[in-house]
């Protein structure tokens, strides 16, 4: 686990990086920059799987950095002072937000949201961040559509027909959007709001029509479950 | 009021008067009716301190009701005779002994028998030992004799209750600006138009209840000629000084110039010369307030409007009526601009208060925001998990902060060296939270200066925030202070790196408290610098005292 602590306070700073390490034990590398600056530097040469953020640096606003970041495909979790921003950054689509002053046991409930899949967060995210030619871009989780696994990227199919890509997976997706988004396949994920029907095609080949008439296949393993929830 | 007032008073009788001619010598027979005035001077001529005669003709076309009364403007002492008949005396004509002055008006009642319709014949047998050279007319009015006595007192018990709301205004003005802890000085040119008016009002009217002797008839006129002079240049001043002119001085001395200019022009004159005296003030006055309707100051409208009440004024009423009515209307509208002037000051006044509490608030905020409470906790609670014993040392650090803080919460000056004690606590607990060496040094510190508090402090903090340590781990704070003839200055220098800036450093809110606080206890007469230097960061705080 590649872990990258942003954060002005030398003794927090090291606090994190311990446990980071205590928690992820083998095969952890954790790194600490003390200035947005250095972040951004950090994170051109490297790749993380996970980025830990105070979101009040020497007086520069966080709330810059996030917005890049999250349309990284590492995760993010902010560890902050300023608990009143909390759910703004569960809009724009953290993994977690823990208030300091904290403890190891609420810093380990940060770290196991990345290893396990479900969802354990009442907040909901807003909008999904994409890097489009140099630019970020957030898009309102109303403008989608569904969203196409491909490879380690993803792809989002909006509703006026364009698509964007965005950097994380469509597992690293799945645990951050809302519970509305369902899984129908191995590399769908759609918001069961925009669901019109299920058609069952020859060859028990089944598959989603939506409310714009695309249709999306279902993974045999899927259907069961989703005939309950559409019916 | 006023206007009713004055046109219930000028009830006239139906009465002519002929032109009075004058001749010197002294013969009861011109006393006569029918004696033949031929020869007679329309002119008194120079008399000297002899004895004169004065005969005038009335035609009297119809009967008052009630009593008919006879009044006499003229100088010198007399004795007046109704068609032979002595109806009266006024002074004492010179015989043997010297002449006792009369006064210039003087009223008689004419008996019933007397008063027939028809021509009659005035005479005055007379002295004018004083003012040989003025040529006074004589001025012959009949009414009855209750309206001539009881007319004027009317008329000057309205003036004399104006009179005193002015003398009120006067006096409560002035004790206002004696009181008051900032002397403003148009409170006190208020105050001295009030009273100069009051006096210009008592002047003018008191003629109709003190006797006054005709030698004695131009001092009146020459001390309301210069308190209408003195009111001309204040009037338009205060205007000037509450719409903020902008060429005051040479508009006064312009004023100035064109008031003695009438003064030395119609020397003697005195009605004409407190018309134009006014007239000029109103012009004056009139510029200052389209200067000020120009710069959308607040109430010069509503003194527009008052100044050109006086041009409706003067088409219905008599001169002095309309004058002096007019001068109260410009007087009740600087009073209405003093409220507004108040009232600002009143705003002022609130709102300085809310800025110091504000303030206060600000200060006891900066420990308990959450940027620096949640970061020390967490760092303290590192600090106890890891080593107990530097813990404690750090809750102890803290808590002298948050003493110093408690302290000083609620003054508005602090002695340096509190202010410094703070920085050093404040150093202390930040070298807990970001393991850096931090340093204090301090040079020329006057332990008997006071300084707003956490001036320093919010400079030091904003030194602690964007800069980072040199290269051997160290950030050194450096205070001097220093005092030179007109102004003393602390410098705050930060020795370190400064970090690269997303966006540009303005200070942010940090700065805005130094500010408010410098102009909360210094007015205007600080100066604030902040920039790069060759070391890192140059903050410089000058206080002129001068």
């Amino acid at each position: 686990m590649r872990v990258l602590i942003i954060e002005d306070e030398a003794r927090i700073a090291r606090r994190l990086q311990r446990m980071a390490n205590d928690f992820f034990e083998q095969n952890s590398t954790v790194s600490i920059c003390d200035s947005v600056q250095k972040g951004i530097a950090f994170l051109e040469q490297n790749e993380i799987d996970l980025l830990l953020l105070d979101l009040n640096l020497n007086g520069e606003n966080g709330f810059d950095l996030l917005e890049s970041v999250v349309s990284r495909s590492f995760h993010t979790v902010i560890v902050s002072a300023n608990a009143d921003r909390a759910i703004k950054a569960f809009e724009y689509g953290v993994l977690d937000f823990v208030p300091k002053p904290f403890d190891e046991t609420r810093l380990n409930q940060a770290f196991k949201r990345i290893t396990s899949n479900t969802k354990t967060t009442d907040e909901q995210l807003k909008y999904l961040a994409v890097k489009k030619a140099g630019n970020i871009r957030l898009i309102d989780l109303d403008e989608l559509l569904y969203i196409k696994g491909a490879g380690i990227y993803s792809e989002l199919h909006l509703r006026n027909g364009k698509q964007e890509l965005h950097d994380k997976s469509l597992e690293s997706l799945a645990q951050l959007l809302p519970p509305a988004f369902e899984r129908i396949h191995k590399s769908y994920l759609v918001s069961l709001a925009l669901a019109e029907k299920i058609i069952i095609e020859p060859g028990s080949k089944y598959s989603l029509q939506l409310k714009n008439g695309a249709q999306l296949p279902i993974g045999r393993s899927k259907y069961k479950e989703l005939k309950e929830k559409i019916i | 009021m006023a206007v009713c007032l004055f046109s219930s008073c000028r009830q006239e009788i139906n009465f002519k008067s002929g032109d009075p001619v004058f001749k010197q010598g002294d013969n009861p027979s011109w006393a006569k009716k029918d004696f033949d005035a031929k020869g007679w001077t329309t002119e008194r001529g120079n008399t000297g301190d002899n004895i004169f005669w004065v005969r005038a003709k009335v035609n009297l076309a119809e009967k008052p009701v009630g009593l008919l009364g006879l009044k006499l403007e003229a100088f010198g002492a007399f004795d007046v005779y109704w068609d032979g008949q002595l109806i009266g005396k006024n002074g004492k004509v010179v015989s043997s002994e010297a002449e006792v002055p009369g006064t210039a008006t003087s009223y008689y009642p004419i008996p019933d028998t007397l008063a027939t319709l028809g021509n009659h014949v005035i005479a005055l047998r007379a002295s004018q030992s004083s003012y040989q050279q003025t040529q006074r007319s004589v001025g012959i009015y009949l009414n009855t004799y209750e309206s001539l006595i009881k007319a004027p007192l009317v008329a000057t018990s309205f003036m004399h209750l104006m009179a005193g709301a002015f003398l009120i205004a006067a006096i409560y003005y002035l004790f206002l600006f004696i009181n008051s802890r900032k002397r403003q000085y148009t409170v006190l040119i208020f105050a001295v138009i009030c009273l100069l008016f009051f006096a210009l009002l008592i002047l003018e009217y008191i003629k109709f209840y003190v006797e006054i002797p005709y030698t004695h008839f131009f001092l009146r006129l020459e001390s309301i000629g210069w308190l209408t002079f003195t009111l001309s240049i204040l009037v338009p001043l205060y205007f000037a000084i509450q719409f903020k002119f902008r060429w005051k001085k040479m508009f006064l001395l312009l004023l100035f110039a064109i008031l003695i200019a009438i003064y030395v022009l119609n020397f003697r004159h005195y009605d004409i010369t407190a018309i134009y005296y006014s007239l000029v003030m109103w012009i004056g006055s009139g510029i200052v307030v389209f200067y000020g309707i120009f710069k959308r100051e607040r109430g010069a409208i509503i003194v527009l409007i008052g100044l050109f009440l006086r041009i409706l004024l003067n088409e219905y009423l008599y001169y002095d009526m309309s004058l002096f009515i007019s001068f109260a209307i410009i007087v009740l509208c600087m009073l209405y601009l003093h409220t507004i002037q108040m009232k600002v000051v009143e705003n002022d006044y609130h709102s300085s208060l809310l800025l110091s509490s504000k303030l206060q608030l600000e200060l006891i905020k900066k420990n308990i925001q959450p940027h620096f409470i949640k970061n020390t906790l967490t760092s303290l609670m590192d600090w106890v998990e890891e080593s107990p014993k530097e813990g404690s040392a750090f809750i102890q650090a803290l808590a002298d902060e948050f003493d110093i803080m408690n302290n000083i919460a609620e003054q508005v000056l602090i002695p340096i060296r509190q202010e410094i004690e703070l920085c050093k606590k404040h150093i202390s607990v930040m070298q807990f939270r970001k393991e850096i060496n931090y340093q204090w040094e301090e040079h020329g510190i006057d332990e008997n200066e006071n300084i707003p508090p956490a001036l320093l402090h919010t400079i030091l903090e904003n030194g602690i925030t964007h800069s980072s340590p040199l290269d051997d781990g160290t950030m050194k704070f450096k205070l001097t202070f220093i005092t030179e003839a007109n102004y003393k200055q602390y410098v705050f220098e930060t020795f370190g790196h400064n970090r690269v800036k997303i966006k540009e450093r303005d200070g942010g809110n940090g700065f805005t408290y130094i500010k408010a606080r410098l102009t909360e206890s210094f007015g205007n007469n600080w100066e604030l610098t902040s920039a790069e230097s060759s070391n890192g960061w140059l903050t410089t705080i000058k206080i002129y005292t001068k």
